[in-house]
């Protein structure tokens, strides 16, 4: 077993943070306990972010500190309230424990179908998670952030679906925080057997205004030959928290998968995102809508690698801008030499709602074969006068003829989503922050 | 140390003289250097330079500071291609001329350098439709000569070294100001062992009715070229630029780093227009930009065909209000060959635009890129940016990668930037063929097409070459 | 009875302040009436009402728009148009993204004062009575404000909206442009209905085939940014029947 080793800036989270976490997870299993000194010692190896490294061009780099950081205090919270949708079963995590959860219907759980906790899946299918757990990374340049992750998560949901069983409804977390400095890990892991088909909602809010807060999560969702995936992610942390987020997807043979990506908290939020299409016929849907307002920094990092022939993928990212917020959005479309027949498209809009605020936009392709199609656009525009003039003209007073064209504007994006209800609940989530 | 005539094909060509036709430039006579800064970079051979070119005390200071600038620079490999560490500063040869002073007719250049000018149809171009020229023979002018009737206009065309040496109040002004010696590191590298170029002053309101041309040749074998270019346009005035460039083939690697500096006054214009096709062994690392003041004009019309590794994004800096920039680009790599082009817009004013229109075609293993900024910072209104940027890929092998970066600050300007990659169309061929076209015909035909709107845009002597030279380089590409 | 009057009004492009457009024009319209503008095109017809709207793209540099005597022309233009002053328009924006049903919510909920909440249930009852009658499909409700319309379909929808919004003052801008003979039935009809004493229309077009269908109470010509000659209907009518080279002809000999 290998020395675990003490961070230089002591002020953060410490090894002592770290022992005392590994002191509490000592009946997980082995491969588990290893594979988080690893991490730990790859947190503490790997330097924050530098400004000259391409992977965190725009982003205020100089501003990431994790000094002061401690582990969200386990005693038990009472959660906030989940956005209403009908949901197969929920899980909820306050402070990084699972604080509440309703039963998988026995049908379901007849079927082979799992949702669990992270720990109640290492504790009960620990071999099935391992096959899974980090089999791919986002590798965005978040990787000091993923591997604390490893090293300190104690929370997140595991959805396994087996061969051919479809559920309607969508499986419901939420991670909460409370707490100044609380720092939380949540890890979710779901895995779509072939011809699956399920949706998991995940919402990670800040259950009191307690300030700075920090957030490191990781994703990882597969989706096996034909299987449909569907994820949602909403975030809405403490204006001055700290977060960042790795999702890897993978698709396989004609797998499809959504992930829609809402960010509206944060000081500073990055969010990464990896799909890989490795299968023919494989395709990736990958939206995202933010909203950024006073000093929020939103960071998003993507990537479509295109593995297979014969794979797709459709990126929408729009991103509304008040104040002096900033957003940066740097994505990438790789197609792999074999991958013939890729079609591809990438786009990042920005909507400007004030004169201080700064958008910035890397939208990039790199095309290693020839029968493709891929393009890419990015535009950066302010509310179009015409459209405004015409809602003014109806008696509507101006900020809500601009919340009217800011949910158009988004529009576009929700409507992607098959699922009624969850489309209105995420229209009241966002709802919420210009309440 | 000269090589000996080497000629390897003898394609009929209708207009080498703008370097469209890589075999038309694969050439080299002997011939005899006079200076010879000999081999590496160190402080006594930027002394060397600045000695022959009998220079005043500043540029001396000038080139040595650039000099430790460029060392302490490290290669842009973050971002940029490793293939940039295989470039050996210490093998090549910066410095080889027979003299500083060119000659004004041909008559005087000697004839070991005139008859590569001739070769290449220089002489017979500039009686045909060129304002002015200057050739350029490895690190200077051998020839440099302005039509009568622009020189009388005030126009000043003249070699680098003589502009700084008979218009030092002009020359200083600007020199260095548009592209700071440490902007990267090939332009702090020519900042100190700069040669050859162009200095060219229009005076206020004067509109230079053709074009002037500067054509850089290199000859010889392990050598750099560092030319620099500055164009002044004062107030109202317009001119149009443009230069050709070419090299034999050698096995080892040539070195052609360039500075070009532009200066657009008042409602003045400047274009640019570049046809790079040089020899398949050479770097081509240039940094060019320009600044554009109150309703100026600047726009670069960037064609790369050859070299190994072409990094060139040209820029313009829209420092006045209403100033308007643009960049056109046509690029073609083939196997082996890397074309890392782009461009830059930085808005510094109210109501400034910009324009990137950028077309790339690779061929079997090439490798085209695209790197663009566009910048808009914060307290400026009403700016506009559209970049457009398509790749066309042959062979299942081809590469093609994007790059671009925008900032936009502020709500009242209006940014869009759009790319797509395709392949020509199997149907587009299909049909060619069943009307009797070879499929290479086909091929180069449907090329042409893509390059045709931009294509349109270059003088016709330019844009009938590039056709030729796309039907040349689409041979065998099929198949 | 509520009254809109225009009092000498002259207007200049915001950008280009020397081109005048409106040049001293005044109008008075009362509720229970309607009025029709007409003219040849470019004579400020349509600038006259987008400015009374308070387009930025118009600036007003003397004379007066008020309402019941009140002026509007310091309010906003969302101000405006809950005074009473509605205009159809006549290329309605296309507004992605948001639906018919939240746009007009949004827009009656705007009219309501703090702390009330529209009643959902009446707001679709009456939706609904208003599209049947001016046969609107009521799956439009869910579709984006005249996203893909046709031409037909944006003018209901703007009708569809003036029967919603109540407005004193109903401005109508060549409502009748690009319009079959059907769609221009249904359009006329609808504002037929709403027609009466609560209503004052005014309506702009360049045709007298609309007429046949609105019958006015007043008609106008305009020329040259000026309301040049006033009448009852059988102006229109006269109008149609001498082209308005007549009209210009008439003000050269005066």
């Amino acid at each position: 077993m290998s020395a675990v080793l003490q961070p230089e800036a002591t002020a953060g989270l410490t090894a002592a943070d770290f022992a005392a976490h590994m002191a509490r997870s000592a009946d997980l299993p082995a491969w588990w306990l290893e594979a988080k000194k690893a991490a730990w010692n790859r947190y503490v190896a790997t330097p924050l972010p530098k400004r000259n490294d391409e992977r965190w061009r725009f982003s205020n780099v100089a501003a990431i500190s994790l000094d002061g950081l401690k582990l969200a205090p386990t005693e038990a919270t009472s959660a906030a309230a989940l956005p209403s949708f009908p949901r197969a079963a929920e899980l909820i995590f306050s402070n990084g424990e699972l604080a509440g959860k309703t039963e998988l219907p026995k049908p379901l759980r007849d079927k082979g179908v799992i949702f669990c906790s992270l720990r109640y899946a290492l504790l009960q299918h620990g071999e099935l998670l391992q096959k899974y757990f980090q089999r791919h990374s986002a590798d965005l340049g978040s990787e000091k952030f993923a591997a604390l992750n490893t090293a300190l998560t104690t929370s997140g949901a595991f959805l396994y679906v087996p061969k051919g069983v479809e559920i309607p409804d969508a499986f419901a977390v939420q991670h909460s925080v409370a707490g100044e400095n609380s720092s939380v890990f949540p890890h979710t892991i779901v895995v779509l057997e072939d011809q699956a088909k399920a949706t998991l909602a995940e919402f990670f809010v800040s259950h009191d205004n307690a300030g700075r807060q920090f957030a490191s999560g990781v994703n990882d969702l597969y989706a096996a030959a034909g299987a449909q995936l569907t994820y949602i992610g909403a975030q809405r942390w403490t204006p001055e928290t700290l977060s960042f987020q790795s999702n890897s997807i993978v698709a396989d043979r004609d797998a499809r998968v959504l992930s829609l990506n809402l960010h509206l908290g944060g000081k500073q939020a990055r969010h990464e995102s990896h799909s890989r299409l490795k299968g023919p016929g494989a395709h990736s849907e990958m939206l995202a809508l933010t909203i950024a307002e006073n000093e929020q920094e939103f960071d998003q990092r993507t990537l479509q690698t295109h593995q297979a022939p014969h794979t797709s993928s459709n990126l929408l990212y729009k991103n509304v801008l008040l104040d002096k917020a900033k957003t940066i959005f740097s994505g990438l479309i790789i197609v792999e030499p074999d991958a013939q027949k890729t079609d591809a498209y990438q786009s990042n809009r920005n909507l400007m709602l004030s004169d201080e605020a700064e958008a910035n936009s890397l939208p990039g392709l790199e095309i290693q074969a020839n029968d493709v199609r891929c393009t890419h656009g990015a535009t950066t525009a302010r509310i179009d006068p015409e459209q405004e003039f015409y809602l003014l003209s109806r008696g509507i007073k101006p900020a809500s003829a601009h919340q009217l064209l800011v949910f158009g504007f988004f529009e576009e994006v929700l409507t992607k989503l098959e699922n009624e209800a969850l489309h209105d609940a995420l229209r009241s989530f966002i709802e919420s922050k210009f309440a | 140390m000269a090589t000996p005539e080497t000629l390897e094909t003898t394609a009929a060509v209708e207009n080498p003289a703008v370097g469209i036709d890589q075999s038309a430039g694969n050439f080299t006579y002997d011939v005899k250097y006079d200076f010879d800064a000999g081999t590496g970079l160190s402080e006594r051979v930027v002394d060397y330079i600045s000695a022959v070119k009998k220079e005043a005390p500043w540029i001396r200071e000038f080139r040595q500071k650039a000099l430790k600038t460029f060392e302490s620079m490290p290669l842009p490999t973050h971002w940029a291609t490793k293939d940039l560490e295989n470039i050996n500063f210490d093998k090549i040869r910066y410095y080889l001329s027979q003299g500083t002073k060119p000659k004004r007719t041909w008559d005087e250049v000697p004839d070991d350098i005139k008859k590569t000018f001739e070769r290449l149809g220089i002489p017979e171009q500039e009686r045909k439709f060129l304002a002015g020229v200057e050739a350029q023979f490895d690190s200077e002018a051998a020839y440099s000569n302005i039509k009568e009737a622009v020189a009388k206009q005030g126009v000043i065309f003249v070699n680098s070294t003589e502009g700084l040496r008979e218009h030092p109040e002009l020359f200083r002004k600007w020199f260095g100001k548009v592209i700071p010696t440490s902007d990267n590191k090939f332009s702090a590298l020519n900042s100190a062992v700069f040669s050859g170029g162009s200095f060219i002053y229009v005076p206020p309101g004067v509109k230079v009715s053709h074009p002037l041309q500067a054509y850089f040749r290199i000859n010889a074998e392990n050598f750099g070229q560092f030319e620099r270019t500055l164009i002044i346009c004062d107030e109202g005035s317009e001119v149009t630029y443009m230069e050709g460039c070419t090299a034999p083939k050698f096995s080892t690697s040539t070195l052609h780093s360039a500075v070009v500096e532009l200066v657009a006054l008042k409602g003045a214009k400047i274009q640019y227009i570049t046809v790079q096709n040089w020899a398949p062994n050479v770097y081509n690392l240039v940094t060019k930009r320009g600044i554009a003041h109150e309703e100026a004009e600047i726009k670069w019309i960037d064609c790369n065909i050859g070299s190994r590794l072409t990094m060139k994004y040209p820029g313009v800096v829209l420092k006045g209000r209403k100033a308007r920039g643009e960049v056109i680009s046509i690029a073609l790599a083939n196997d082996g060959q890397h074309q890392d082009t782009g461009a830059k817009m930085i808005h510094a004013a109210d109501e400034t635009t910009s324009t990137i229109v950028s077309k790339s075609i690779s061929v079997g293993q090439g490798r085209a890129t695209y790197r663009g900024i566009v910048h808009i910072p914060k307290h400026l209104k009403g700016c506009k940016n559209n970049t457009e940027c398509d790749a066309l890929l042959i062979n299942t092998n081809s590469r093609t990668d994007t790059y671009p970066a925008i900032t936009v600050r502020g709500d009242t300007h209006a940014v869009q930037h759009e790319a797509s990659v395709s392949k020509v169309s199997e149907e587009q061929i299909f049909y060619m063929q069943q009307r009797g076209l070879t499929e290479g015909q086909a091929m180069s035909l449907s090329v042409n097409g893509f390059i045709n709107d931009l294509a349109r845009q270059f003088p016709m002597e330019y844009s009938v070459e590039l056709k030729r030279l796309i039907d040349l380089e689409m041979e065998g590409s099929v198949g | 009875m509520q009254s809109l009057e225009i009092k000498d009004l002259r207007v200049v492009l915001t950008d280009a302040p020397e081109k005048e457009i409106v040049k001293g024009l005044s109008l008075a319209v009362k509720t229970g009436e309607v009025h029709a503008i007409m003219g040849p095109n470019g004579t400020g017809k349509s600038t006259l009402a987008k400015v009374i709207a308070g387009h930025p793209d118009y600036t007003v540099t003397s004379g007066d728009v008020l309402i019941d005597g009140k002026s509007i022309l310091e309010m906003e233009t969302d101000e405006r148009a809950r005074s009473g002053v509605f205009l159809a328009f006549q290329y309605p924006s296309e507004i992605p993204g948001v639906s018919i049903a939240n746009f007009l919510r949004a827009a009656l909920q705007a009219r309501l004062g703090e702390g009330e909440e529209l009643d959902a249930t009446a707001y679709y009852k009456k939706l609904y009575s208003k599209m049947d009658l001016l046969k609107i499909d009521r799956k439009f409700t869910s579709r984006s404000v005249n996203e893909g319309f046709s031409g037909g379909e944006k003018k209901r929808c703007e009708i569809l909206q003036l029967a919603m919004l109540e407005p004193s003052f109903a401005l109508m801008d060549e409502t009748d442009s690009g319009l079959d003979i059907d769609a221009l039935r249904i359009v006329a009809e609808g504002v037929n209905t709403l027609r009466g004493p609560k209503l004052g229309v005014l309506m702009i077009t360049h045709y007298q085939r609309l007429l046949n269908y609105i019958v006015p109470d007043f008609v106008h010509v305009m020329y040259d940014g000026r309301i040049v000659k006033s009448g009852d209907k059988n102006l229109a009518i006269e109008l149609e029947a001498k082209g308005y080279d007549w009209v210009k002809t008439e003000l050269a000999k005066s």
